[in-house]
Parts: structure tokens; C-alpha cells; sequence
């Protein structure tokens, strides 16, 4: 039972007024005397009346009344649905990375286009009348098709699928089951085992058929990419044989075009290696590439930035003495590039003509220093004012506060750390929309959940904040390295080269525009993105490769590497076709949840209120005639 | 408001030509019921006597002891005023029904032969009594005299609202405690209490050897029981008791009926003890009651 519309149970104040009236009729005016003693040879009513009593003709107007209220609210029922009407089919798709391998031996089927043949199938073998979805899933849910009968739109929306090159994620999984509920099969296409309690979460006690396709492929990927620190270090690359056979593969690293390595390595079964290479007698953008294709194209190429040879000037501001030195140690780890300077800022005057790359104030706000980047490490309260940060506001300080872990157990991310590490004196911020948090704490006494860092763009340069106080040799602490993680990346991302930007799929990157920004796409395709109230436009890859962004003429660049240990292990089981509904244990009855449909009681609801006023009238012309009345 | 009545001019000229129907006292004789003044309050002299024990040395006779050497007390003729006090109930029973404006009648009643005492110019005041949460109120004016001075009643009279429960017996309490001369007490109510209650507080009126005279006050639709006809709940104006009852022409003979049988209990009461009443049930008109009904009653002559 539900309703459709509940908002029209409005008109159940029409029961109120119903009562109103009843109750005005009923009741009897209040007379003040001066005394009952006048009153007292005045008998009183044979029957005492009551406010509320059972009078039939009420209870029959109000029932009546009830049934149009719940017609009009959209009273229906679950029924069983009829044998002779047509079934509703739901097919869901992983469009994860692991569906763009090749299914089978090298130079196969893509897996991918092997779902989409088998769910043509299915749709040539449908009788007519049967509805179809079509819903895919990786990042997030989506309907490539509504349920539909017309089978050339859902046969466009299934050869117009394409993989992503991103993992498919188990939450994504749970929504799309939840969306596919309701009808009364699913075929569901992987090429992995599924997630058994994403389909209990969704109470499937209907037919699922699942699809596994593919499976023993071969598949080598590239984990990281380190260009290494600058300065005499070497770069480190890790790869990783997913198969159960030794692997020869090529590696080849460049350097902004400029070969750097390259060289046949082979691989034992399953295993991961470190190949160090370099140093790099200069920074630019490192690519490096498998040779030999597999199965995953996705993970046979990655991107990272080597950290240039110029020094980068720091400028570092903390009236602690301890904190100035922690923080250049971390600095100078960073990158030996890295040409630090200290000073309290009670004795230190901006000289606008310097310029400094990264300003690092600690509990401070120094304005008027020339600088690319600046970096608020437990920023001043007044300096909201000072700053001229619009919307950016501190609205106190918590003593003590947990950093929340960037990857709660159980869900599916390449961030590592899920450890809670508490943290000292944390300013408690509000951030405006242009910028972009990337780490949040609980503080405060009722563990209110606070911002912790957090970075953007402004005219002058990039700004990033981090919330908490890293006063007492907080960076050093070998228990709380999420305060060092957090840092460390804050100031990569302030430092990293203008105009190039790596990332992993599935992140987003955001620029600072006002007016649309033009995009092009690894495969050469160009889309305009409008920039939302915040003057923002954000991008989010989900295809390996370089996107150009070109705003107001200038162009920056974005590459995308992609890389999950889960994902790229092609070598699941081998492909069959099964169904799996008995191996969900939510049963009830003959009659399964998805082969029900609602049936709008409006009809019988108005029948019943036609009824009870027919009831009602008759009893009025009874009572009519035994009054002898004429008229009622 | 009808009160506002009793000080219209008009109206006033009316009252000029009655006199207050009591018995007063033109000579002081042992044995004698007399109101007025004690001895030796007035101006007149009208004799000496030999001086007892316990007498007001301030009437002893200076000029006779110098002389005779005897001591001698000078007695006076006593005045012929008298103290009148009308006490008008205010209880909340008076403000019922209100189309009738019961308390506005007492008050006018009670103004009205004020006016006719100070004729005489009799000590006149005008006291209003009801119970308030058990505690009795008695509010009186101060006594006046002359007729100059009835306008200075007209704030009392109109500042009375109706309130409080019809304590009579409370009320006689109260007033004798002030321990004045005998007089007269008009007492203006609408009776609704207990028998007993107004029985004993005209009995101790008496027996503080005052001259009573009782006002009957009733609402012309409570005396007639017109109430419109209906199904009502209908709540006491002083305890709050609700009951249902239901109006026509039976309950309204019903009410009628007992409004009678009240009214002869009190004045059966009254004639008994030689206390004078009047009843003024639905008056209409103020003037006519006054002039034709109060005569005929013995109140005024």
C-alpha cells in the first residue's frame, strides 16, 4: 500500500470541518444565571447528551469523506501481476575499466561489447510487450534507459555503452540494484563476482540473472610513478603482473618527449616490482607506457611530474621557533629544491618586489608578500578580514579534534589511510564554494564536522589552509602521520606546475572561470563547460589521457592515470552465465516483490464513498418518513 | 446604566416631594424604642440630674458644684437625626440577567432613598457588600447630611461592579462591628441565598435594635422565567455549577413559580418581625416604582 501523491491528504481538513460542524450542532449554549436556585423545579434533559455519540450518519459522511481523501492522495496495492501482461526487464552494466578488457586471449572480444551482444540477445529472445532498462554502474548509478516496451531505444542506449576507465564501486553497485528493483528480471552483466550483500541491501528476491564475461586475462599494470625527489634522486616505477604466468613486457619513460628509459623487463607470476630509473637532470612531465598491450589498456600508461631543477623559493612565517624549523625540515624532504626561509613575523617587512613561490604562514597573516602560492597552516581568527578571502570565515577554535580518514573500512579508494588521529588546537572554518576540501575533522563539543584542509584559487595565486596547529612536533609524530600526509599534499598541490595537472580518474579538478571553458578530450572530442555560482568549472576525467582545458585563450593540461589493484586483476572466474537468485535468502512467498505492480485503489475507493452516501440517504428518507415528513 | 438615573435632576425633583416612612424619636422616654443620637449628644438642654458613677465628666455642671456644691450632670434633648445605611448587594448573582441590570437598580433604589433621608437631614450612607474568595467586602461612603452633599455619592454608586458571592450574614456581621447608634438598614438584594442565611441577618439587624426594611431586587426575565426556549447548559453566576436544562412554557411557569415562592418566604419573614419589604421584580421604570410603589409600601410617605 502507498500513496501517490500524499501531499492531496490536504483534503483530509475537510474532516476537521466535517467534525467542526458535527460538534457546532451538538453543542448546546452556555447561559449564566444568577442563581440555580431559580432553575430548581426545571427538570433537566431525559438523556444527557454527549459531545460525540454514535450517531450513523456522521460516522457514514466521515468514512465516505475518508475514501475520497485517500482517491484523492492516490490510494494503491501491491498486487501480483497479471500472467497475461508483459515482464519488466532491468539490464545493468559494469562499465567499470575491468569491461574494457579483452575477454579471453589477446586481441579478443572487448568485454564490454560481449555484454552488449549477450543483452541484444536477451532482447531479441524478449516476447513482445516486455519492458526493458538499461542501467549501468561504476563511479555512480546511471539509467541509459528508462523502463521502456520501445526496444530500438533500448537497443541504442546498449550499443551506445562504453567503458570508463575508472573502478567500478561497490555503492554504486547497491544504488543501482535499488533502482533495478522493481522490475521483475535482471540480468546483470560483470565481470567480476558481485558484492552479495549489495543485492541483499536491495531485498532482490526477484530473478537475477548475472552475467560474469571474461576472465583468466592476461593484464600487467603500471601501480605508481615516482619521478623522485629532484636533486641526484631516482624515480621509481612500480608494475604488476596480474597474471599466473611469467610476463615479458616493455617499459618505456620519457621525459617531455625525451626518452629516459626503456627497456624489455619480465615479470614472474603475480608479482610486483620496483624498476628504479634516472635521476632526472630536470623536471617536466614524465609518461611512461607498457609496450606490449594486454588485456587493460587503462593501466599500461601513467603520468606524473617530476619536480623542476629552478629552486622554489619558501618563505616560512610561524612566531614558534619549533614549528619553523619543523616545517623547513618537511619542506627541504619534499623537494631539495626547495630554497626555505624562516622568519618570525613580528620582525619580518614583505618586500614587494620579491617573489616567492610558496608562503607558509603559521599562525599568522603576513599580507602584502609577493608570492604564487600561499599556505595558511592554523590561520589567525581575524584573518578573514585581513586576508580578503570572500566567505572564508573561522568561527572559533576547538582544543582538540579527530581527523576523519580519508577511506572508511570497507569501501573501495587507492587512499590508504583510515587510522582517526587526533590533532591538537583546530580552527573551526567555513569554507566558501571556490574552494575545494579535501580532508575533514570532527571538533567541537558536539563533533561537529569542521574542515581541516582545504585549497583554491584566487586571483593572486593558490591559497590552500590547513585548520589544525602543528605546533609540538606534531609533523615529526610518528603516530600521527595523516597531520604529515595532509600536509605534504597540501603543498605539492600549491607547488605543482602551472598549466599541468596530474590526476587520477574519477577526481575533480576545478578552475577558476568566468565564462565557458572549452575541453578536449583524449579522444579529440571538445565539450564546453559553464561555470557554476562560485565561478568554477569542474572537470572530472574519466578517461586516461590528456584533457586540454582552454579558458579565456589560455590552456592548461590535465592527465589522468588510472590504476586499481581490484580492477585490473582480469583474472576472475571464467565466463559463464548463471542465475544466482537462489542464492539470495530474501524469499518470501510464491509471489517475488519485482513481480508486483501497483493497482490505484482511486476507483473502488470513490465506489465505497458512493456507497456509504447512498447508505445515508436512505437512512435520512427513513427517518423522513417516520416524521412524516415531505421533504427532507 | 441605571444607576446614573438617581442623580438626574428630573429625577431628583421627584424624591423632593417624599419622606422616608420610619418611626423616629422626638422625646427620649425610658422603656421607649427610639432611634436618634444618644443623650447627650445633642444642643437642646432639657435637664440636670444627680451625677452617677460612670458619667461623662464633660457634661458635669461646674457653675451648680461651685455654687451648691453638689454635683449635677446636664442632659440634652436628643436629635432627631438618624443614621441610615442602605446595604446594596453587589455579589456576581446581581449582574444576571444582564439585560436587566439588577445592581444598577439596587444602586439607583439605594441612591434614590438616600435622597429621600436627607430630606431630614439624616445621616445617609451608602455601603455595598459581597464575599470575594470568602473574605467579605463592605464598601461604604462616608455618612452625609444634607442633600448638598448627594452628589458626592455618585462615584461610589458608580463604581460598583458585580462580583463576589451574597454573603448577608457576613455583610450584617461586618456592619455591626462598626457599633453605631440604632438606625435605619435598608438592605437591597436579590435574596438568592439560603433562607437561614438571610433569616439570621435580619434577626441580628434587629437585635441591634436598628429598623430594618428589605429590598427585594429581581431580573424581569428570571422572575418570569422568559428565558428563550432551547436546549442550554446554564451556570451558576457565584459557585459555578453547570447544569442542562431545557426552556419552553412549562420551565418558564416552573420559574416563575419559584421566583414567587422565594419572594413570599421573605417577605412572610419580614411581615413576621415587622420589617418592612418591597420586592421590585422587573422594573421598568425607576420613577414609577418610586413614586407609586414605595408609598404604598410604607418606605416613603
Amino acid at each position: 500500500m502507498g500513496l501517490l501523491d500524499p501531499r492531496n491528504l490536504a483534503w483530509a481538513a475537510a474532516l476537521a470541518v466535517l467534525v467542526a460542524i458535527y460538534l457546532r450542532s451538538r453543542s448546546r449554549p452556555t447561559l449564566e444565571v444568577s442563581s440555580l436556585m431559580l432553575f430548581d423545579d426545571v427538570p433537566a434533559p431525559v438523556a444527557s447528551v454527549r459531545q460525540v455519540h454514535l450517531d450513523p450518519l456522521f460516522w457514514l459522511e466521515a468514512a465516505g469523506l475518508c475514501a475520497l481523501v485517500f482517491a484523492a492522495a492516490g490510494l494503491y496495492a501491491m498486487t501480483a501481476k497479471a500472467g497475461m501482461r508483459g515482464h519488466s526487464h532491468a539490464l545493468v552494466f559494469d562499465v567499470g575499466a575491468a569491461m574494457g578488457g579483452s575477454s579471453g586471449a589477446q586481441g579478443g572480444a572487448v568485454r564490454i561489447d560481449e555484454a552488449k551482444r549477450m543483452a541484444l540477445r536477451i532482447l531479441s529472445a524478449a516476447p513482445a510487450g516486455d519492458e526493458f532498462s538499461v542501467l549501468t554502474y561504476a563511479l555512480a548509478a546511471h539509467v541509459a534507459a528508462p523502463q521502456t516496451p520501445n526496444l530500438a531505444v533500448v537497443r541504442g542506449a546498449i550499443e551506445a555503452l562504453a567503458p570508463l576507465d575508472v573502478p567500478a564501486r561497490a555503492s554504486a553497485l547497491r544504488a543501482v540494484m535499488m533502482r533495478a528493483r522493481g522490475a521483475s528480471e535482471i540480468d546483470f552483466f560483470t565481470s567480476r563476482e558481485p558484492d552479495k550483500s549489495a543485492l541483499r541491501d536491495a531485498a532482490l528476491d526477484s530473478r537475477v540473472n548475472l552475467h560474469l564475461i571474461g576472465g583468466g586475462d592476461d593484464n600487467l599494470g603500471i601501480v605508481s610513478l615516482d619521478a623522485g625527489a629532484g636533486g641526484g634522486s631516482k624515480g621509481r616505477i612500480v608494475l604488476r603482473n596480474f597474471t599466473g604466468a611469467p610476463e615479458l613486457t616493455g617499459l618505456a619513460i620519457d621525459l617531455d618527449g625525451a626518452k629516459v628509459f626503456d627497456e624489455p623487463l619480465m615479470l614472474a607470476p603475480r608479482e610486483q616490482v620496483v624498476v628504479p630509473f634516472g635521476p632526472l637532470a630536470e623536471g617536466g612531465l614524465l609518461h611512461a607506457r607498457l609496450k606490449h598491450p594486454d588485456a587493460l589498456l587503462a593501466d599500461n600508461q601513467r603520468w606524473a611530474l617530476a619536480p623542476l631543477a629552478s629552486t622554489v623559493r619558501v618563505m616560512v612565517l610561524s612566531p614558534d621557533d619549533s614549528v619553523r624549523a619543523d616545517l623547513a625540515r618537511v619542506l627541504l624532504a619534499i623537494s631539495p629544491n626547495f630554497q626555505v626561509e624562516t622568519a618570525s613575523p613580528r620582525y619580518f617587512h614583505p618586500d614587494p618586489k620579491a617573489r616567492i613561490d610558496l608562503a607558509v604562514m603559521h599562525d599568522c597573516f603576513v599580507p602584502g608578500i609577493n608570492s604564487g602560492a600561499t599556505m595558511l597552516i592554523y590561520p589567525p581568527a581575524k584573518i578573514a578580514s585581513v586576508a580578503n578571502l570572500t566567505g572564508f570565515r573561522i568561527d572559533g577554535t576547538a582544543d582538540q579534534s579527530t581527523m576523519i580518514p580519508l577511506a572508511a573500512p570497507g569501501t573501495e579508494s587507492d587512499e590508504g589511510s583510515v587510522a582517526r588521529v587526533s590533532l591538537d588546537s583546530t580552527r573551526m572554518m567555513r569554507m566558501p564554494a571556490w574552494m575545494d576540501t579535501h580532508r575533514w575533522a570532527l571538533a567541537g563539543s558536539a563533533d561537529e564536522r569542521v574542515p581541516l584542509v582545504a585549497s583554491g584559487e584566487i586571483p593572486s595565486g593558490r591559497i590552500g589552509v590547513l585548520a589544525f596547529d602543528i605546533r609540538g612536533h606534531l609533523l615529526l609524530d610518528p603516530d600521527r602521520l595523516d597531520a604529515l600526509v595532509a600536509t605534504v599534499g597540501l603543498v605539492k598541490r600549491l607547488t605543482e606546475p602551472v598549466g599541468v595537472r596530474v590526476v587520477s580518474t574519477g577526481d575533480y579538478v576545478n578552475f577558476a572561470s568566468t565564462t565557458p571553458v572549452k575541453v578536449t578530450r583524449p579522444d579529440r572530442s571538445v565539450i564546453m563547460v559553464r561555470p557554476d555560482a562560485s565561478n568554477r568549472v569542474r572537470i572530472r576525467p574519466l578517461e586516461i589521457g590528456r584533457y586540454v582545458v582552454e579558458i579565456a585563450g589560455a590552456k592548461s593540461q590535465i592527465f589522468a592515470n588510472y590504476y586499481d589493484a581490484a580492477e585490473s586483476d582480469l583474472a576472475s572466474a571464467a565466463a559463464r552465465t548463471t542465475s544466482v537468485s537462489e542464492t539470495f535468502a530474501v524469499r518470501s512467498g510464491t509471489v517475488a516483490y519485482a513481480q508486483r505492480q501497483m493497482e490505484p485503489l482511486g476507483k473502488v475507493l470513490i465506489a465505497i464513498a458512493l456507497l456509504l452516501f447512498i447508505v445515508e440517504s436512505i437512512i435520512l428518507v427513513r427517518h423522513a418518513s417516520r416524521w412524516s415528513a415531505t421533504h427532507v | 446604566m441605571l444607576e446614573a438615573r438617581a442623580f438626574e435632576p428630573e429625577f431628583l425633583r421627584k424624591l423632593d416631594r417624599l419622606v422616608l416612612g420610619i418611626k423616629r424619636a422626638r422625646t427620649i422616654r425610658a422603656g421607649n424604642r427610639t432611634l436618634g443620637r444618644v443623650q447627650g449628644a445633642g444642643i437642646e438642654p432639657e435637664n440636670f440630674r444627680e451625677y452617677a458613677l460612670g458619667d461623662d465628666l464633660r457634661f458635669l455642671d461646674w457653675n451648680a458644684y461651685a455654687r451648691l456644691d453638689q454635683l449635677s450632670i446636664r442632659t440634652f434633648r436628643a436629635d432627631r437625626q438618624v443614621e441610615m445605611t442602605m446595604m446594596v448587594d453587589a455579589s456576581a448573582s446581581m449582574r444576571y440577567p444582564e439585560r436587566d441590570d439588577k445592581l444598577g437598580l439596587a444602586l439607583a433604589l439605594g441612591a434614590a432613598l438616600a435622597y429621600v433621608g436627607m430630606s431630614d437631614n439624616d445621616a445617609v450612607r451608602i455601603a455595598t457588600f459581597a464575599a470575594h474568595r470568602g473574605a467579605m467586602r463592605l464598601d461604604a461612603t462616608p455618612f452625609h447630611r444634607r442633600r448638598e452633599s448627594y452628589i458626592d455619592f455618585k462615584p461610589f454608586v458608580s463604581a460598583a461592579r458585580p462580583g463576589g458571592e451574597t454573603r448577608i450574614g457576613a455583610a450584617v456581621d461586618e456592619l455591626l462591628q462598626f457599633r453605631r447608634p440604632p438606625g435605619i438598614v435598608i438592605v437591597i438584594s436579590d435574596f438568592l441565598t439560603s433562607q437561614s442565611e438571610y433569616e439570621n441577618a435580619l434577626s441580628r439587624l434587629l437585635a441591634a435594635r436598628h429598623e430594618v426594611k428589605a429590598l427585594h431586587v429581581l431580573g424581569e426575565m428570571e422572575s418570569t422565567g422568559a428565558y428563550p426556549p432551547g436546549l442550554y447548559r446554564i451556570r451558576d453566576a457565584e459557585s459555578g455549577v453547570m447544569r442542562e436544562t431545557v426552556f419552553d412554557s412549562a420551565a418558564a411557569e416552573k420559574i416563575r413559580r419559584r421566583a414567587e415562592q422565594i419572594s413570599d418566604g421573605i417577605r412572610d419573614f419580614c411581615v413576621g418581625r415587622g420589617i418592612g419589604y418591597a420586592r421590585a421584580f422587573g422594573v421598568a421604570s425607576l420613577d414609577g416604582f418610586i413614586e407609586n410603589e414605595l408609598p404604598k409600601l410604607g418606605l416613603v410617605r
